[in-house]
């Protein structure tokens, strides 16, 4: 239904309740339509006097919507009354109440109370992010940093992941204040961007740089770049910090893939522990291997051909000079069929090793055994994104581990367009060199930042960046 | 009277008593007043011309003034609250608020949710138990109609006709329960045995226990009710298990005198390994046809989270023969998992038993579940099934495919 664009008289309300077709809710439909409408608030006013005529009373629910209604034009005397209203009239509230007033409140000269009614709501419940968000821009709107970075730290305590905007408006009221404190807690931020992969947004990214050169007598300057392939800044020549784990990291990611991901909550359900000693000895013996394909994976990438000419193109391709292969299947693929034709499979054989899991089993877990085992040059061949094997892992620290050990280790084959008709060659995507994350030496920092807000895919890492270098 | 009262009482106080507050009067007076006040407010409704302009703020006024009274109750209440009195106040202002919360809950109910570790965790929970108040609620509004109409019926009928001449006493339930029993019994001696292997208890979460539990009991009622019973294993049943308690919580006394037979051994130890055969959906292996000298089991586990190969793993441990339904062969499968809750099951395995009739047995998989019986090639329903998709999506699954082959290179090529 669409609201009026005029306060209307009790008669008019009643007439217009009578002719919906369910009254008993009337008007929490009515109110509803006027928050997407941004209606005036002053026919929803009209619409409560009706209300509190005929009942004497206004249901909760109505007053909520009402004060969604003023929060979202940023009425914030009729937001005060409203605070007076439902302090007198409730001993406590509900959380949406709670937040819409704190967001309302959080705009006026009386931000303080919004801060007093976070704390009441951290009575009841873990306070949502946007309740801290308004609190956080309120102490920094008035200059009360320190405030504002207490609540940050708060945040984090409490588990929750700090929005984007609350760590650009702390770079935006910090602006041009001299403080070595302060500029330490930013720094913090920026390392918890780093810890946690986070990439900014291109307008966070311009309050990163506005605060840098900002900092009086800090002399910083930043500019906007593109990392050339071999991880080398153009702008300072510095060099990034280069995709690979550290030594602890690494077998630190080894022992939980063989925990979480083939071993899990049973063996049994991947993997049998026969069949992975069988191959953990077949894999020791023949160690270290270079490129190790998932041969499963790799002979569907054109559907038209036979799978094992596919998988023969891959293995060609791949195995030349001393390169070092391992080709990991499953027991179906050495039955002579129509897809797997013994010859090829047999000529394979001459030119990579291979391991035939049973048909049952899980070969990915395999795969990434024997990458992780071969050690760091290793690289693995698959389309497959591995997404339920990273979900495997139990905690998120080895997750954003494994993430970026398969940036860096994993080749995923594409046919070149071009060759398409003639030849099926694969493409070997250029596994990135350097660590796409925020990273400082001191006197640099590097910050790569999407360029649109939302539009990036999780396994995608954005190739801009930010350069900032201190002038001495 | 009383409702002329009320509504009385509501007039003065949305227009008289800012009007008795500016003059200073006492709240002692206002009942002397009243018919006064009353007058005073009659004669301001006719002096409001159609053309003026409406109080916007009356409302606030009312919510304002409403309260005075309410506030010293609230007052008088002591402060300090206890935890639960304090969840059932935000419960409270939660269902106010028009979210899906329960109107009653117990202590326990109550304790339940506030050790939900999460908020979403806590919505759910408390949507749960919304839904299952609406629904009894429902529930016992149809029965109270149900009897009303029958009681209508029933005295329609007294006076119609007197007495009936049969030369059966009408005790249907009793006897009808003796037969079974005694099916039943009969099965415990010579019918083949069904295993329900109860280990999945740490899988599970407690709902999901009380789920499996109640699809077992629907199952041992239609095993129960059948022509020929199956003699039901529970093995692998240990007696301080959730599953136990949840029994006894449905059958009562009833509980140790079903005829079946409970043992925390498991089924390797009564029966020979190479009789054995584990039901479950992730087998490679398909079902042909129903083995009369087998012995099938049936894992008692509800899993809502979709936890792949979890039974096929214990079969695997074991070194069990596994076999599945052959859903895909006889049915033209539209959604849904493959794997059946354990009543569905029941009735498809004594089905087969009695008639070996695949098309029949698979009637009891949900028709939500499948388009059609597989009578034609496959192809041939693939592209009926296809036709259906483009009707009800405005694509064919080509394009589709091709739209998802395309979004999927594209991805690759952007990494």
């Amino acid at each position: 239904i669409q609201p009026p664009e005029k306060p209307l008289k009790s008669e008019e309300w009643n007439r217009l309740r009578e002719n919906f077709q369910s009254p008993e809710v009337f008007e929490e439909v009515m109110l509803n339509s006027m928050i997407k409408n941004n209606s005036p608030i002053d026919v929803a006013k009209s619409l409560l006097t009706q209300v509190a005529q005929s009942n004497g009373d206004i249901a909760y629910n109505l007053l909520v919507k009402y004060l969604a209604l003023c929060v979202q034009q940023g009425q914030t005397a009729e937001i005060q009354d409203m605070y007076d209203i439902m302090k007198i009239r409730f001993k406590t509230l509900e959380s949406g109440a709670y937040s819409l007033l704190i967001k309302g409140l959080s705009n006026s000269d009386q931000w303080k109370i919004a801060l007093s009614l976070l704390e009441e709501v951290k009575k009841i419940m873990i306070p949502s992010r946007t309740c801290y968000e308004s609190c956080i821009k309120a102490a920094g709107r008035h200059q009360e940093m320190s405030l504002a970075f207490e609540l940050y730290h708060e945040m984090l305590s409490k588990d929750l992941m700090p929005t984007l905007d609350i760590l650009k408006a702390l770079f935006d009221f910090s602006r041009g204040m001299k403080d070595a404190e302060l500029q330490k807690e930013l720094f913090g931020i920026l390392l918890h961007l780093r810890e946690n992969q986070i990439y900014p947004h291109k307008t966070f990214m311009r309050s990163i740089k506005l605060w840098f050169e900002s900092i009086p007598g800090g002399n910083w300057r930043g500019h906007l770049t593109n990392i050339k392939d071999s991880g080398q800044c153009p702008v300072c020549s510095h060099q990034l910090e280069d995709s690979d784990l550290t030594e602890e990291e690494y077998n630190n990611l080894r022992e939980r893939i063989i925990k979480d991901v083939i071993h899990g909550t049973d063996t049994f359900r991947k993997t049998s522990p026969q069949e992975f000693e069988a191959f953990q000895t077949f894999v020791e013996n023949r160690l270290p291997f270079d490129i190790v394909i998932d041969g499963l994976n790799v002979s569907h990438i054109k559907l038209k051909k036979m799978q094992c000419e596919n998988l023969f193109d891959a293995v060609n391709y791949l195995a030349k000079g001393n390169t070092r292969v391992l080709v990991l299947g499953r027991k179906h693929m050495l039955s002579n069929s129509s897809n797997w034709r013994r010859e090829i499979m047999k000529e394979m054989q001459n030119k990579a090793d291979f391991f035939f899991a049973e048909n049952i089993s899980e070969d990915d877990a395999f795969l990434l055994y024997a990458t992780l085992q071969s050690g760091k040059h290793c690289k693995f061949v698959t389309r497959d994104f591995l997404r339920d094997h990273k979900a495997c892992l139990t905690d998120s620290l080895t997750r954003h581990l494994f993430r970026k050990w398969q940036r860096g280790h994993q080749i995923v084959n594409i046919l070149c367009k071009a060759e398409k008709m003639f030849l099926s060659v694969l493409t070997q995507q250029p596994a990135f060199r350097y660590d796409c994350v925020v990273q400082t030496t001191g006197d640099t920092w590097h910050i790569p930042y999407k360029d649109i807000f939302e539009e990036k895919y999780s396994y995608q890492v954005p190739r801009k960046w930010l350069c900032i270098q201190r002038k001495l | 009277m009383q409702s002329a009262n009320v509504l009385l009482k509501k007039i003065i106080r949305c227009s008289v008593l800012p009007f008795a507050a500016q003059h200073g009067m006492n709240k002692d007076l206002f009942p002397l007043s009243r018919t006064l006040s009353l007058s005073v407010c009659l004669k301001q409704d006719n002096s409001c011309s159609p053309s003026e302009k409406i109080d916007l703020d009356a409302w606030k006024k009312v919510m304002k003034s409403g309260l005075q009274e309410e506030v010293s109750e609230t007052v008088s209440e002591p402060k300090e609250l206890s935890a639960l009195a304090a969840a059932r106040e935000i419960l409270e202002m939660w269902r106010l608020a028009g979210r899906s919360v329960p109107e009653n809950m117990s202590d326990e109910q109550l304790k339940t949710f506030m050790e939900c570790p999460s908020k979403s965790a806590k919505k759910k929970y408390l949507k749960y138990l919304y839904l299952k108040e609406l629904h009894k609620k429902n529930d016992k509004k149809k029965m109270e109609e149900k009897r009303e109409r029958k009681l209508a019926t029933q005295e329609q009928a007294s006076e119609t006709d007197k007495t009936k001449n049969t030369s059966f006493v009408c005790l249907w339930a009793s006897s009808m329960d003796r037969a079974y029993s005694w099916r039943a019994a009969q099965s415990m001696v010579f019918g083949q045995p069904l295993v329900f292997d109860m280990s999945y208890e740490n899988d599970m979460s407690v709902r999901e226990v009380a789920n499996a539990v109640r699809q077992l009991v629907l199952s041992e009622s239609s095993n129960r009710r059948s022509v020929d019973p199956f003699h039901i294993h529970f093995c692998n049943l240990k007696d301080d298990s959730l599953y136990r308690k949840e029994f006894v919580k449905h059958y009562r006394e009833a509980w140790d005198k079903l005829l079946i037979t409970v043992t925390d051994q498991c089924y390797t130890e009564i029966f020979p390994k190479d009789k054995l055969i584990y039901l479950t959906a992730d087998s490679p292996k398909v079902m042909k046809t129903f083995d009369h000298d087998k012995v099938y089991i049936i894992g008692s586990m509800v899993d809502k989270s979709i936890k792949t190969g979890v039974s096929l793993a214990r079969a695997k441990r074991l070194g069990l023969e596994t076999a599945a339904l052959p859903l895909e062969k006889y049915l033209l499968w539209n959604s849904g998992a493959k794997n059946l809750t354990l009543d569905q099951m029941m009735h498809i395995l004594l089905t087969l038993k009695d008639t070996g009739d695949w098309k029949k047995a698979l009637e009891f998989v949900p028709k939500r579940k499948y388009c059609g019986f597989v009578s034609r090639p496959v192809h041939e329903l693939k592209k009926t099934l296809n036709l259906i998709n483009t009707l009800k999506l405005g694509k064919t699954q080509q394009e589709v495919q091709k739209q998802f082959a395309k979004n999927y290179s594209k991805k690759l090529t952007q990494k």
